[in-house]
């Protein structure tokens, strides 16, 4: 296992110059110019020019690349050019309350997912199962936009309970809204893949042998049924576990949530080139990461993947 | 059987701790908190900076005048009135102003002096700051070479007395108080913008009525009083200026008491007009056109121009999709302003006079294009809506959608055959329109995007802007007006109107012409 993890993290050193390199060039591939935004709506060419050598823009492309990769070995993911605010900094301070937000909606993703998917099983042909499958449904056809609103319009407005927008300091009241709107389609994506894996592995040899040797019901659930349905839910929490990490553009937006999604779709716009190759640098760093503790996780929960790797 | 309902009761909570945790989290929210003067806002941006020497976006140019000072501001109308300086006088060739200045200090408690204005303008200048507004003290003497990294003219900018300023001007430049009252213009705490370099943005010093108490970044930015500042009024302890990337959002957080004042989208205008909610109006320095390339053919043809012009029915567009949140334009000075039009409309909605000009320009079977936009819902409804008129009198206009950075970049490189734009004034005189908008010196990122060249215009800006005399100064902006007016480089459209609600709890509070013109001290909470 051990070895395994190394060779995976060993993969970070390529994956990461791949990242870097054609995050780099793509900025200068795309239209548009990171000084016209700081540039305001009446400018002069002088102006723009004074603004490209204090930026290093006016350098030939090849020397700021190599600048850059000078500064990503001390560490450095320079500042922006359009605040002047270091970018390590600014990721210091949102990641952890991307991480808030996307922790909170992935632990209520999995509870609300796995418990609907279990229960929906095993009340398939009654009343509870199907309204819940029809939910799961519309969980994975509502766009987050109009869920976000319609939570807003129900909680905050009309019953007054929770506050519309904001961060309040990580509060737990700031937390509901946001998380529960985000959890939404991650829950009914699992809820569908639960029951699914339950009615698949529940029909398997395996179960049947288990009953046949006289298990009682809970063991053949817990120890054979339920392990085995897990493996697919495992995959989809790293998925999206990975992309909540790199911010959720629309969920902070509507509720007004200060992470990551919003800083790099913000840097985007307005071609802050330092922010949007840090940024990118840190995701792909987490997706790596979150995706290797999926692949290790695998093995702890089916021992035959486990072998496979070693 | 009520000790047994409660039981059940019981038994069920028992076995629902979620239902727990969900009331606990009402419970918490119910809980009120205490009313303190805070005063708080939305921002639809947040700010990139508070240094007036950077700051160019509209969040951060509020940010800055609420931080800081200027010689002069613009009072609520729109008119200059005393800031730092407590009188001032302009020597007969208008070329010598002299400020005296009255007390005030920084957040640290240091008193302000004429060498902080000085310094704070040479700091405006000097091409190491690469400031993108230090074109506000272009008319100062020798400003531009000194940017062009010549020597300072120290004549032009001088601190008699540590309350005496005195500016020499290049040439006269009736609009100079009102570039004294832009952001850009803004005194800073010399020692400290020269210890901070680009830091200043973060932590600025100025001698405005607030300071920076905390800036969270992505949520708001929370502004305390400068207990040094000679603006002291209001009863106001905090501004919160609050982030709100979705205006939904600020909706319903100006719903629920979160927000004191909030600008209504014209989407949402005729729910708050039904409610019956009473809001505050105000025409804005602000025109919105479609810029006609009037380098590239066919729109090198006044007759097409105007063909345009006539084809499109403007005051429908304004009723069904602005929500008659805007006014229509004759012209693109808003007739609030001196010189702005208010002459006859010369293109009443007519598509068969359209027609005959296309046909008289020799393009009777029209001709295709493309209109150019920013990624913007309602760009794209109003697009949409001017695309069909034109249709019908034989234009076929293809809509070229970019996000912002590429469309500046190709509007500002003359690209598009044309483009729908807004142009907002720094400062409430005609001269902020007309000249940026139609010298030609100003081709491109100079703000003359539709490449207008007319000698003419050119040499009467230029006298106008020397022009002291208020009434002949109109007198030449109206001029100026008419004649671009009729030769329609755009397609003109309206002037927008913004609307306001504001909170019962608060008094005093007026929308001001230009945003730079509240301070908010002389707003209040009502008291209870």
């Amino acid at each position: 296992m051990l070895r395994f993890m190394a060779n995976r993290l060993l993969l970070l050193v390529p994956i990461l110059f791949g990242v870097v390199t054609i995050t780099f060039f793509l900025m200068y591939v795309v239209p548009g110019d990171p000084v016209l935004s700081l540039a305001g709506e009446r400018y002069d060419e002088e102006t723009l020019e004074g603004m490209r050598r204090e930026l290093g823009l006016d350098r030939p492309l090849f020397i700021q690349y190599l600048n850059y990769l000078g500064r990503l070995a001390r560490f450095d993911l320079g500042r922006s050019f359009v605040t002047g605010r270091p970018v390590s900094e600014s990721i210091a301070e949102r990641f952890p309350r991307t991480l808030l937000l996307a922790s909170s909606a992935m632990l209520l993703a999995v509870a609300g997912g796995v418990f609907a998917g279990m229960l929906s099983t095993w009340r398939r042909y009654d009343r509870l199962g199907r309204p819940l499958m029809a939910l799961s449904l519309a969980g994975v056809s509502i766009p987050v936009f109009w869920l976000g609103l319609m939570l807003i319009y129900l909680f905050s407005i009309k019953l007054r309970l929770l506050p519309p927008s904001g961060f309040g300091g990580g509060s737990l009241r700031y937390l509901v809204l946001p998380a529960l709107t985000l959890s939404f389609a991650s829950m009914a994506t699992i809820a569908r893949v639960t029951r699914a894996g339950f009615m698949e592995a529940g029909s398997g040899d395996f179960v049947r042998t288990a009953r046949a040797k006289g298990l009682a019901e809970s063991s053949v659930m817990a120890k054979h049924v339920f392990r085995n349905a897990l493996i697919p839910v495992v995959t989809i929490v790293g998925t999206d576990f990975g992309s909540y990490l790199s911010g959720s553009v629309l969920t902070e937006t509507i509720f007004g949530w200060p992470g990551l999604g919003r800083y790099i779709v913000q840097a985007i716009m307005k071609r802050d080139f330092p922010v949007i190759q840090g940024s990118i640098l840190f995701m792909a760093v987490l997706f790596v990461v979150v995706n290797l503790l999926v692949d290790v996780s695998y093995g702890l929960i089916d021992p035959r993947i486990r072998q496979r790797g070693a | 059987m009520s000790t047994l309902r409660c039981s059940d009761a019981f038994a069920r909570r028992r076995a629902l701790p979620p239902v727990l945790l969900i009331l606990l989290i009402i419970m918490q929210s119910c809980s009120g908190e205490e009313k303190r003067p805070i005063l708080r806002l939305a921002l639809q941006t947040e700010p990139t900076t508070a240094d007036p020497a950077h700051a160019v976006d509209y969040s951060s140019g509020m940010l800055v005048s609420l931080t800081h000072s200027n010689l002069v501001r613009f009072d609520g109308s729109g008119r200059i009135a005393p800031d730092l300086a407590v009188s001032w006088s302009v020597s007969a060739d208008a070329l010598t102003y002299v400020f005296s200045l009255g007390a005030a200090g920084f957040p640290d408690g240091t008193p302000l002096r004429a060498e902080d204005v000085v310094l704070s303008f040479r700091r405006l200048l000097d091409p190491a700051t690469v400031s993108p507004r230090w074109w506000v003290l272009e008319p100062l003497r020798g400003a531009a070479a000194f940017h062009a990294g010549g020597t300072f003219d120290e004549g032009c900018l001088a601190a008699p007395d540590s309350a005496t300023v005195v500016m020499t001007l290049g040439r006269p430049a009736a609009h100079f108080l009102s570039l004294l009252s832009m952001p850009a213009a803004a005194i800073v705490n010399s020692r400290e913008a020269a210890r901070l370099g680009r830091d200043y943005g973060r932590a600025p010093s100025g001698s405005g009525p607030w300071r920076i108490s905390e800036w969270k970044e992505g949520e708001a930015v929370i502004l305390g009083r400068n207990l040094y500042s000679a603006d002291r009024g209001g009863n106001i302890e905090q501004i919160i200026l609050k982030i709100f990337p979705e205006t939904m959002t600020a909706i319903a957080e100006f719903e629920v008491g979160g927000l004191d004042i909030l600008e209504i989208p014209r989407t949402e205008l005729e729910i708050w007009r039904t409610a019956g909610a009473g809001l505050l109006r105000q025409e804005e320095l602000r025109t919105s056109y479609i810029g006609l390339n009037n380098r590239k053919e066919p729109f090198t043809d006044v007759r097409v121009r105007r063909a345009l012009n006539a084809a499109v029915d403007v005051e429908t567009i304004i009723a069904k999709i602005l929500f008659g949140a805007a006014t229509r334009s004759r012209g693109s000075v808003p007739p609030v302003l001196k010189g702005g039009g208010t002459g006859p409309d010369l293109y009443p909605y007519d598509p068969d006079k359209a027609r005959a000009l296309l046909a008289e320009a020799g393009y009777a079977d029209g001709f295709e294009m493309e209109i150019w936009q920013r990624e913007n819902p309602e760009a794209g409804r109003i697009l949409e809506a001017v695309q069909a008129y034109l249709a019908k009198v034989g234009v076929r206009a293809r809509i070229v959608t970019r996000e912002w950075s590429a469309f500046k970049q190709a509007i500002d490189q003359g690209t598009p055959d044309a483009f729908y734009l807004d142009w907002i004034a720094d400062y409430p005189d005609a001269e902020n329109f007309l000249m940026p908008l139609f010298h030609s010196s100003k081709t491109g990122g100079g703000g003359n995007r539709v490449s207008y060249a007319d000698a003419g215009v050119d040499s009467m800006l230029e006298l106008a802007s020397m022009t002291g005399d208020a009434d002949e100064r109109a007198r030449l902006y109206g001029a100026v007006e008419e004649r671009v007016y009729e030769g329609a480089p755009w397609i003109f459209l309206w002037f927008p109107v913004k609307y306001e609600a504001v909170s019962p709890d608060i008094e005093g509070y007026r929308m001001p012409v230009i945003q730079t013109g509240v301070k908010f001290t002389d707003v209040s909470f009502r008291a209870r």
